[in-house]
């Protein structure tokens, strides 16, 4: 990314939330792994009036924040509206994914979610640690493997039904491990 | 129960049999079993809790754990995976506060000093929170250490393994020290320990408790550092640059089985050189000399250090000098079966004129290489390489079963190749 690109999401953050964003948000927002690079790129700021800081000694939007935040970028000469436009538009893997740290993929091997429209070699997103909700896709741990199937409740029972009459519903026994939540099915037809 | 006194609260998240711990996670076949990684290099990498109770120990060779676990599961190391989930340990831990010390791939230290007010919960309370999200999210388990300071820390979170929690306030330093041996502590390593046994100390207590005068004259400064922290003082603060500079950079390799074949082993080399330079490159730096290193068979080292005409990230420049080098140290009839490149006293990458090559020769290979490491940004690692490695791309490191590849890279989807996946760890096993 470039400084541009840094400010604009963080004018984006800001006409989002109507808020400037804490250091740590910086920190996600610019993808930095560390603070001091952050602190530099707001010190960066701070000297071009993009940003400055207010009695309490907080973050404000400076002199400049608004007419470059129209602009839509720091270094162009000449507004852009187009730019602009697109600091509302959102990349296809920040809509897919809500929990980056919690979300795997997996392939679907089996038939048992067919009629959900879930096909072998389909990809699946999913979610450690969310938890499920009646009518959820999960992925169960029954008998050391993964089990793709809904997650349903029968009175306070929880059993995991398949969208294939060819399978019947499990009703676990003991514990039952509900390893993650299905968040988006995947299929590509092309590269 | 009385608040815990913490003038600062400082977390080493340590995890538990890490590399291990990121196969069982995403495959419930693993899960109970005695795991293994590390097949690629013939010993073990990492074992499971599994394993360890079976007297696997780490570096032991996979033939002797064979005879000891017959049932154990040996697998190739999936780095590239390790180390996404690694990644993913440190943003966990960055959500509860930026002061994060990535200390190595499965272990962080985080100052949570203050953060008691915002989130509401004492110190404890946080740091259970912490390893119970990172459990959730990533399925397998932290041990955590709570303490003043990052010394203290790091012993409180081996004191209880796996799953352990251990909080050591500055009022229970002293039972908590009482009867752990001093080697124990980190930066105490068997020479000090032996050093310090000649006076009479051999519990970290007992070193807590020496003469802070006696400290400083007699032992040398990083030790007084961590006499003041095993004091409850904190004199060692986390380190929360990420690494941009390397001092020096190496790339060694072994491969299966030994050869004789000149050209082969120099394509061993060559690959090392360039994949040293792509690192180079991407940092911007540049090695004014590199040592050669050849490994026989029976591990005799060769090893020959040469100096370039200016400092450089471009394998074309470092190829001659590396020919040169080989022709001096390789015999012939010997069996080798590594080879190595270590570049250091590293400078930043400038481009100046040189009296031995016009500058405008070096500016092409430049530009060159700029176009290569963007198509390698693309297309993966290596898409285009140098005809001299051609032998050791042709092959891979290992014909024999240490050759086996990790299982994600030959379970892909439409428009991954082996050289480039998406970017997210994948669950693996039957019965999807």
């Amino acid at each position: 990314m470039t400084t541009p690109k840094y400010f604009s999401s963080i004018a984006r953050f800001y006409r989002e939330r109507k808020r400037l964003p804490s250091y740590r948000e910086m920190l996600k927002l610019t993808g930095f792994r560390s603070t001091n690079a952050v602190y530099r790129l707001v010190e960066r700021f701070r000297q071009a009036d993009l940003l400055t800081k207010d009695a309490a000694g907080k973050l404000i939007p400076g002199k400049r924040f608004r007419e470059l935040r129209i602009l839509g970028t720091v270094e162009a000469g000449w507004p852009s509206p187009a730019e602009e436009e697109l600091i509302d538009t959102i990349g296809l893997e920040d809509w897919l994914i809500h929990n980056r740290e919690a979300t795997y993929m997996l392939k679907v091997s089996g038939d048992s979610m067919i009629d959900a429209g879930i096909r072998p070699g389909d990809m699946l997103l999913v979610e450690r640690g969310r938890t499920p909700k009646e009518g959820d896709v999960v992925i169960a741990e029954v008998d050391q493997q993964w089990t793709l199937k809904y997650f349903q409740k029968r009175g306070r029972q929880t059993i995991l039904v398949a969208a294939n009459k060819k399978y019947s519903p499990i009703i676990p026994q003991d514990e039952l491990n509900i390893a993650a939540v299905v968040t988006a099915v995947i299929r590509k037809y092309h590269t | 129960m009385k608040p815990l006194s913490f003038s600062r609260a400082i977390l080493h998240i340590d995890g538990d049999a890490f590399f291990a711990s990121c196969e069982q996670a995403r495959d419930p076949a693993l899960r109970g079993k005695p795991v293994i990684t590390g097949k690629e290099r013939g010993i073990a990498a990492s074992m499971s809790y599994e394993a360890k109770a079976r007297g696997v120990t780490r570096a032991m060779a996979l033939w002797e754990i064979k005879k000891l676990c017959p049932d154990a599961i040996i697998l190739p190391s999936d780095y590239e995976t390790y180390s996404m989930l690694s990644q993913r340990l440190f943003s966990i831990v960055r959500r509860y506060t930026h002061e994060v010390e990535e200390y190595g791939v499965d272990e962080c230290f985080a100052d949570i000093t203050g953060y008691d007010r915002p989130f509401k919960k004492n110190y404890t309370e946080i740091t259970k929170h912490i390893q119970e999200t990172l459990r959730q999210e990533l399925g397998f388990t932290f041990s955590v250490g709570l303490a003043p300071n990052k010394v203290l820390a790091k012993l409180a979170s081996k004191w209880k393994k796996p799953y352990g929690l251990t909080v050591v306030p500055e009022t229970g330093i002293a039972p908590f020290l009482e009867n752990l041996p001093v080697e124990k502590i980190w930066g105490i390593g068997g020479q000090t320990a032996a050093r310090l046994a000649r006076y009479g100390i051999q519990t970290a207590l007992q070193f807590a408790r020496a003469r802070e005068d006696w400290v400083k004259q007699a032992l040398e400064r990083p030790f007084h550092d961590i006499w003041q922290e095993l004091n409850g003082a904190l004199v060692m603060p986390l380190f929360l640059e990420e690494k941009t500079f390397y001092g020096s950079i190496q790339k060694f390799k072994t491969f299966t089985p030994p050869s004789k074949d000149p050209n082969f082993i120099f394509s061993q080399l060559s690959k090392n050189i360039e994949n040293a330079c792509i690192k180079l490159r991407r940092y911007n730096q540049a090695t004014p000399r590199a040592i050669f290193i050849l490994r026989t068979q029976s591990f005799n080292h060769s090893v020959m250090e040469m100096p370039f005409a200016r400092p450089t990230n471009l394998p074309p420049e470092i190829l001659s000098v590396a020919r040169a080098a080989f022709q001096k140290i390789f015999r012939k009839n010997t069996l080798y079966r590594a080879t190595g490149f270590t570049t250091f006293n590293l400078v930043p990458n400038v481009l100046q004129p040189d009296l031995f090559l016009a500058s405008g020769k070096i500016e092409k290979l430049q530009k060159m290489y700029a176009s290569s490491d963007k198509i390698a940004a693309k297309y993966g690692k290596h898409s285009l390489f140098l005809g001299t490695s051609w032998k050791a791309h042709q092959f891979g490191a290992h014909l024999t079963e240490r050759g086996h590849e990790p299982e994600r890279k030959n379970e892909l989807f439409l428009g991954e190749s082996k050289r480039k996946r998406l970017g997210i760890p994948m669950l693996m096993g039957d019965g999807i």
